[in-house]
């Protein structure tokens, strides 16, 4: 057994949130190893040519939550970050109609107009309102959540500044975060909408990652949590990444690397290493030992505690808090090589609104159905997709005149009564292709290839905790000062140098990098040596 | 002449508020729509001699302060402790059943499961500090995050309460309250059957199902004012909801208070954006310095005041409120009490029908895609067991309520209602419990079916909800009846609110008709 030299810190998993933590720390001076278990590197953020000459971002596929900060702290576009905006958005309806929006808000007034002429002014107020929110709830994505249960005077002043900020917002705009933190998607929309062909594409970004359907609370918060988003100072905008999700992350390792951090892949780190109630490095799975003072896990909730370290070693009631939190990974995904473009009953032919993102969310009704499949331990027979074909923005991602599309889809629950083996996972791919065809009939034959996701597969190949997208769910009771414990949602641990980054830790979920940012800036205000 | 106060309808909070104010040494009229005192409260002969509470399933949790300042026992209120609280039936027959004493519960628990019988008495006891501190949050007005800084005085009274709890209680709150009821139970217990009772007790009040957010709230909610464990059975007056109407009629009047019935009410008339007086149906006016109306906000303001006054915003609210009541009323006249197989004691409190949570989210599903649950959640009393007053001796009265009934039209493609549906789901819902209980057939004599649509056009009750909006964490606290109208008050001046539309909302308690009352005679007062 070989002893290695001493890091000042070592962050297991080349996750983006790994990468980001470890950025911060090398800009800060500090001596940083990234460890990888996979050849490549990304997590769940990963470019990979899974059919030759047809690149996919094989399980994340949009971004939008990264932070401006971090992108500019870390100059991302000087390592190669190239975000295209997704300017519309396109739902076929199961009547031969469809529901856009464009990237020209005229346009987009005069298509709403055309399904609901109050839904096409109300559209403008709630559009306001919803920045107003998302404006409301970001500095709490930067501020390490306060222990309400500690009556230290730091907290007691944390907790004090939280409550002020609410009440600064004012009367009107705090009863409406109230009703977006508590409420169901669709209950919320149903008070601004009456189309219900609109009420469900809102809403269906309401149920992302979750095992809810659009009619439980809870999924308001979700759909506010997707809206937080912005590239460039545009709210609400949803990009795709040059060259696909893996550019995020190779642009963020690129970055930690200039300033000095070492990124070592096909490293997977069997547990970490505890020598008196501190960490002192890493035990590979080869039986490499690796010292640092300071070891960070990017990984889950699960893995950080109950696996990574002993959970003997920590407090029963965090043991106890993180064997409940709750992953219920409930998406899948299909990657398709197309031999041709789909083409869609309600639009027909090769327009604009095939670079954008497509949904399959034709009601409400239909997303509850969908869910009540998972419930009961089925992936549905008919199911939410939300779509987008990268090869129409980024020509590189297939072969010439051929195209590669990302089909995200709910409800594939990892607890499928049975489990999934090859047979039910085909089974899943050919509902969403059965779907699929019902609005893009040339849809079947122009299938090249075809790579088909479960959230078993999610977890066996990015190590997320059944499959789940965002390291445990974005529910009420698994938010802030609860995620991913209580008392131990500051990214710090009972053990002391060891430290979590991923996104199971506030703010969590998405493309966002703000857990391994905060996460960085814990390390570097405890002296991170 | 004109009263110092008028009070719309005459429910158990509008009692409450009336005997209130005249307490506080004003002049008080009560004007009750129907022929008698009570409104959708009052008791019904279902059969001579049978006394039926329409909608509410019993005397909810009087608030200790209101029994006390009103002396209700004076006038005849008489609680009642049914034992055991709560009999969840079996799909193999027999019941699993709840008492007042927690190791007796413990020990039927542990014939079902011995790891859950372990875990019984710490989870009533927490779920027990946890409601205690919920009822601190019901006996005073709802602070108010974003009014003016005494409001939140109150906040910090609480929050020592909370701390109070301990570190792990403290956060196991702070989780709980947002959580499913489905994860509560499925974290603490593995036997079906007791999940599916207290999953089923988790949604009264809630058109959702055990998997919704904020239902371990709603099971929190419905425990306040119970001892240790009685999930499922709150106060029972003698001569039920009706009793205590009595005895609050008793109060009110001995306090001077007139009461008036056969008194609709068709305008409430405003002069400069404040309320003067009301005009009835018969033509005639009558004025006061305050109103205050139990009728439920939108009607209110809406149909009574009038959108005039208000700010579109304001009206936007009240137009939101969610009123899913949800569930039907089947009343039963029996010539003998329901023999339940298995069961050795008579199932003097509640009864539930509902054997897993998979159960009552199935019954749910059926509801969200507008139909009546194939197999309903019911929720049975047969307060006659433990009330002789009830009905003829020998003979019995039982109340059955069927979960889920589709309620708004928005939430589903076909409406629900008329008599052949709420027939079919009666006929259901009693093929269900005979299966349990055979005699039960032979033994109606009488019957009577209420749909969520019946309870809105007989009894007021916007959307058959007795709890005049849905108990979802949006509409709770500040957010009650209006965001940011929590006090009682009105933007028209001289009106305010009760009722259980209002905070604290979820059952009887006296509390929003006394809070109210407080409101009213604050700003008398302030007027000298």
């Amino acid at each position: 057994m070989q002893i290695a030299r001493v890091w000042d810190a070592i962050v297991i998993g080349g996750g983006h949130n790994g990468l980001v933590c470890a950025a911060y720390l090398a800009r800060a001076g500090r001596k940083v190893l990234v460890l990888e278990r996979r050849p490549i590197l990304g997590g769940a953020a990963v470019t990979e040519e899974i059919f030759p000459g047809f690149k996919f971002s094989v399980f994340s596929y949009v971004v939008s939550l990264l932070r401006p900060e971090i992108i500019r702290d870390l100059d991302l576009p000087g390592h190669g970050l190239h975000i295209v905006p997704l300017e519309s958005t396109f739902n076929p309806l199961p009547d031969g109609d469809y529901l856009a929006t464009w990237a020209d808000s005229e346009e987009t007034r005069r298509e709403l107009y055309r399904h609901s002429p109050r839904d096409a002014d109300a559209m403008q107020e709630f559009g306001r309102l919803m920045q107003r929110m998302a404006m409301a709830v970001k500095p709490l994505l930067a501020t390490e959540p306060p222990d309400p249960a500690s009556l230290h005077p730091r907290e007691l002043l944390a907790m004090g500044r939280i409550g002020k900020h609410f009440r600064d917002l004012g009367e009107r705009d705090l009863h409406a975060l109230v009703k977006l933190m508590t409420m169901s998607s669709a209950d919320y929309l149903r008070e601004w909408f009456e189309s219900e062909a609109l009420v469900a594409a809102k809403s269906a970004s309401g149920i992302i990652g979750t095992f809810l359907g659009p009619r439980s609370p809870g999924t308001a918060y979700v759909l506010l949590h997707h809206y937080m988003g912005e590239i460039d100072g545009v709210f609400r905008a949803w990009g795709f990444a040059r060259g696909g999700t893996g550019a995020v992350s190779e642009s963020i390792a690129s970055a930690a690397r200039g300033f000095g951090a070492e990124i070592r892949t096909d490293a997977a780190v069997a547990s970490v290493i505890v020598k008196g109630g501190r960490a002192a490095g890493v035990a590979l799975e080869s039986g490499e030992e690796l010292r640092a003072r300071t070891v960070i896990s990017g990984l889950d909730p699960r893995r950080t505690f109950l696996e990574l370290v002993e959970p003997a070693d920590l407090p029963s009631d965090l043991v106890a808090a993180v064997e409940r939190f709750r992953f219920r990974g409930s998406s899948g995904k299909v990657n398709l090589a197309l031999s041709e473009l789909p083409d869609f009953s309600a639009l027909p032919g090769a327009g604009p609104h095939l670079k954008g993102a497509i949904a399959i969310a034709p009601s409400v009704d239909y997303l509850e159905r969908a869910y009540d499949d998972a419930k009961y331990g089925d992936f549905s027979r008919r199911p939410f997709m939300d779509i987008v074909i990268p090869s129409m923005i980024d020509p590189t991602m297939a072969p010439p005149g051929k195209h590669v599309m990302s089909i995200f889809v709910q409800y594939a629950p990892y607890a499928r009564t049975g489990g999934w083996d090859d047979r039910s996972r085909e089974a899943f791919g050919d509902a969403v292709v059965d779907t699929l065809a019902e609005y893009a009939p040339n849809i079947r034959s122009a299938i090249l290839h075809r790579q088909v996701i479960t959230p078993a597969d999610i977890e066996a190949v990015t190590g997320l905790s059944e499959g789940n997208i965002f390291q445990g769910e974005l529910a009420l009771s698994q938010l802030f000062f609860l995620r991913p414990a209580p008392q131990w949602a500051d990214h710090r641990t009972p053990v002391g140098g060891y430290y979590q980054c991923g996104s199971g830790t506030h703010p969590g979920g998405g493309i966002m990098g703000a857990s391994g940012h905060l996460a960085a800036k814990a390390i570097l205000a405890d002296g991170g040596r | 002449m004109r009263y110092d106060a008028i009070v719309l309808g005459s429910g158990p909070e509008e009692l409450v508020g009336a005997a209130s104010l005249a307490g506080g040494g004003r002049r008080v009229l009560v004007l009750e729509a129907g022929p008698e005192i009570g409104g959708a409260a009052a008791a019904e002969e279902l059969l001579p001699g049978f006394r039926v509470d329409p909608v509410h399933a019993d005397a909810g949790f009087l608030d200790p302060r209101v029994l006390r300042d009103l002396e209700l026992d004076r006038y005849g209120l008489a609680l009642l402790a049914p034992d055991p609280v709560l009999a969840a039936l079996a799909e193999e027959g027999g019941a699993l059943t709840f008492w007042r004493d927690p190791a007796r519960t413990r020990v039927a628990i542990a014939d079902r499961s011995a790891r859950d019988a372990g875990r019984w008495e710490a989870f009533a006891e927490r779920m027990e500090a946890f409601a205690r501190i919920l009822e601190e949050v019901a006996g005073r007005p709802a602070p108010r995050p974003a009014g003016p800084l005494r409001e939140l005085a109150p906040f910090l009274g609480l929050g020592r309460r909370v701390r109070a709890l301990g570190r792990s209680d403290m956060t196991e709150l702070f989780r709980v309250l947002p959580l499913p009821a489905y994860d509560l139970l499925e974290d603490t217990f593995e036997d079906a059957l007791l999940k599916g009772a207290l999953g089923a007790l988790s949604v009264r009040g809630l058109f959702q199902g055990p998997r919704a957010q904020g239902t371990a709230l709603a099971l929190l909610h419905h425990l306040v004012g119970s001892p240790t464990g009685c999930f499922g059975t709150r106060t029972v007056v003698r001569g039920g909801v009706g009793g205590l109407i009595e005895a609050l009629d008793g109060a009110a009047r001995a306090r001077g208070v007139e009461l008036r019935v056969d008194s609709k009410v068709e305008r409430i008339e405003i002069e400069r954006g404040r309320a003067v007086s009301l005009r009835l149906a018969d033509g005639s006016g009558v004025a006061a310095h305050a109103i205050l109306s139990g009728m439920g906000a939108a009607r209110t303001l809406l149909d009574l005041a009038g959108p005039t006054w208000l700010d579109p915003d304001f009206v936007h609210a009240l137009r939101q409120i969610r009123c899913r009541g949800g569930f039907a009323r089947i009343h039963l006249a029996l010539s003998e009490a329901p023999r339940f197989k298995g069961l050795a004691e008579p199932a003097a409190g509640t009864i539930v029908l509902a054997p897993s949570l998979d159960y009552v989210e199935r019954a749910f599903d059926n509801a969200k895609h507008g139909e009546a649950s194939e197999r309903p959640v019911l929720e049975a009393r047969i307060p006659s067991l433990a009330d002789t007053t009830l009905a003829p001796a020998g003979r019995h009265v039982m109340s059955v309520d069927a979960r889920f009934v589709p309620v708004d039209g928005r939430d589903s493609s076909a409406g629900f209602a008329g008599a052949t549906a709420g027939d079919a789901l009666a006929d259901r819902a009693v093929a269900l419990i005979a299966e349990r209980a055979p005699n039960l057939p032979g033994a109606i004599l009488g019957r009577k079916v209420l749909l969520p649509a019946d309870m809105e056009t007989r009894y007021g009750l916007d959307g058959g909800d007795p709890y005049q909006g849905e108990l979802a964490l949006d509409q709770l606290l500040f957010m009650r009846p209006v965001p940011g109208w929590s006090n009682y008050r009105t933007p028209i001046q001289g009106l305010y609110l009760c009722g259980n539309g209002t905070h604290p909302a979820g059952a009887i308690t006296g509390a929003s008709g006394r809070l109210a009352a407080g409101a009213v005679l604050a700003d008398l007062e302030g007027h000298g």
